[in-house]
């Protein structure tokens, strides 16, 4: 996105600078501080829609999982999706706990941090807290928390939409053993392992089943940015995983407003990205 | 805040020179340039900082909890099964690392007003697109801290007359950040260290045994998340302290973690950002429009 009526460079920045720093010689505006991760281009844009960031708040969690659960079995293991979602939860309701408590009405661009390891599940959580600025604190029931970024949940709420929290979905299934003659019998040919394929299909089917679950209990319509992490775990050759999560939507006006791009021409040389001669 | 005693002779005689340094790239050295920002020299700060060892405590785990921390934070933990045996973890306990925050808060703070007294000699006003290096120095306890930034001087202004502001930012970030209506003030760092015994409850977790935890099912390890929680909470609540009413803007938050045996951690968050003030009231922003480029 960018602000053609703002450009960066205003013919009397030299001057702004000059007032800027001669303002460091006054005490700090008795106003309480505020934290954030935001970068200065996510900041105007959150200003562009009337919106502040409020303070940096975290949530985590790390759940137990029994020792030995990944190598034998069938099916789902349920333990660990188990601890997967609580964690998640968990952390969720912590970071929005945090943000609740920091007068924020909702947390942008939540950094998930997943880390599954064979005897615990760690799920950290960091984002910014908002609120349309200078706005008091509402009910804690009413705080989202997101993952989309800044300029999402900017692009998101001019478009009509509102965010609601993250719906989440973990599931993982054990891929069963070939037999003995099976295997030997195989060795020498190109062959799907549908032990594998099947296993990572049911994973999928129940992971994305559990976040659409999350997203409805929100009262959502659809869920947005999802991030998708499938796979085996290095401590479990014969398990696949499969997790996803996401921003819960639901449209906040009567509908949808349409946001038409403007198509750019660039006329720079792509090659001459500075040209010192400017300088002179 | 460092004697300018500190400052080598050599580095005297090279910053009293006519040639300038800096560490800004090309298209962030022009940027400078039109904001009125004009490039005096490359200044750094250097500190080699030992952290002593506390206690023994730091390095095996003693019959009780009591004596562990140096003030700060400390929450203990007991065995729910009433078992006397060498092998069973009695107790647990957090405790905050208070001589190692100290030890990393001084070696951060000594290599950055050194920066800043270079800055000073050179009659900067501040000091723009500061990096700052925390690495192990040798294989002993030992961390050096470095800090190096383009000392800028604001043209058509009357001489610096206080300690130089200083910001990780340069080039069109910073410009963007004037035309904001913020300015910079300050870089601000903080650190939290946390040492977590595990007790027998947590240690078992950690395995995956939850059923001597009496727990079959999957449980939340509470002594680990408090950890990690409260590290998180001290490392901001450290960095806000230091605002006094201004921003924090930028933040960038790393974790590491350290194990030793399983549920004996060693946590430890590091919170960077610049500490920005407004200096005038927001203009109205018309909302941005997207754009598809055509290249």
């Amino acid at each position: 996105m960018t602000n053609a009526q703002h450009p960066t460079s205003a013919p009397d920045a030299k001057a702004e600078v000059r007032r800027a720093v001669a303002s460091l010689k006054e005490n700090a505006p008795d106003a309480g501080s505020t934290t954030s991760d935001l970068s200065i281009d996510e900041e105007l844009n959150l200003h562009s829609i009337g919106w502040e960031p409020v303070q940096l708040v975290s949530g985590l969690s790390v759940f137990s999982t029994p020792a030995g659960l990944w190598n034998w079995g069938q099916g789902e293991i349920v333990a660990a999706g188990e601890a997967h979602e609580q964690a998640f939860k968990y952390a969720i309701k912590r970071i929005h706990g945090e943000a609740a408590m920091a007068g924020g009405h909702g947390v942008v661009g939540v950094h998930v941090e997943r880390r599954v390891y064979s005897t615990h599940i760690e799920i950290s959580l960091l984002g910014t807290a908002v609120r349309p600025v200078g706005a008091k604190a509402v009910d804690a029931s009413a705080v989202f928390v997101s993952d989309l970024s800044a300029r999402d949940f900017t692009m998101l709420m001019v478009a009509g939409w509102q965010p609601l929290g993250l719906a989440t979905g973990a599931s993982f299934v054990y891929a069963p053993r070939r037999t003995v003659g099976t295997v030997l019998q195989q060795q020498s040919q190109n062959v799907e392992l549908k032990n594998f394929t099947e296993a990572m299909y049911s994973a999928r089917e129940t992971a994305m089943e559990r976040m659409q679950s999350d997203a409805l209990a929100l009262k959502g319509s659809g869920v947005v940015e999802v991030k998708l992490v499938e796979g085996p775990m290095s401590f479990a050759t014969h398990a696949v995983g499969f997790a996803v999560w996401g921003t819960v939507v639901r449209l906040a006006k009567d509908s949808h407003q349409l946001v038409r791009p403007t198509m750019v021409v660039s006329l720079n040389d792509v090659e001459e990205a500075f040209d010192p001669s400017a300088l002179a | 805040m460092t004697p300018p005693s500190d400052l080598p002779e050599a580095a005297e005689r090279r910053l009293s020179a006519g040639a300038f340094s800096s560490g800004l790239s090309v298209s962030d050295f022009a940027a400078c340039l039109e904001l009125g920002l004009e490039p005096v020299g490359l200044v750094q700060g250097f500190c080699a900082m030992q952290q002593g060892v506390y206690s023994m405590m730091g390095l095996s785990r003693g019959l009780s909890p009591y004596g562990g921390s140096q003030g700060g934070y400390v929450q203990n933990y007991q065995c729910p099964h009433g078992m006397i045996a060498g092998e069973h973890r009695m107790w647990g306990q957090n405790y905050q690392q208070t001589w190692v925050e100290s030890a990393w808060n001084e070696g951060f703070t000594s290599s950055y007003s050194r920066m800043l007294e270079e800055a000073t000699e050179l009659g900067a006003h501040g000091v723009v697109g500061v990096v700052d290096t925390v690495s192990r120095l040798t294989d002993a306890n030992v961390t050096e801290f470095h800090m190096s930034g383009t000392a800028v001087k604001v043209l058509d202004t009357p001489a610096a007359a206080s300690t130089p502001w200083s910001t990780y930012l340069a080039g069109q970030r910073l410009a963007k950040v004037f035309e904001a209506g913020y300015v910079p003030v300050s870089i601000v760092a903080s650190v939290s260290s946390i040492r977590v015994w595990a007790s027998c409850v947590t240690e078992y977790l950690m395995e995956g045994m939850g059923m001597w935890s009496n727990s079959t099912s999957p449980t939340e390890i509470e002594q680990i998340v408090t950890a990690m929680s409260q590290a998180r909470f001290m490392v901001r609540t450290s960095a806000r302290d230091q605002l006094h009413g201004d921003a924090l803007h930028g933040a960038d938050l790393q974790l590491s973690e350290r194990e030793f045996e399983k549920g004996d951690l060693e946590v430890e968050a590091v919170l960077r950002g610049n500490r920005i003030r407004r200096y005038k009231g927001f203009d109205p922003l018309p909302v941005p429009k997207p754009t598809v480029r055509l290249s």
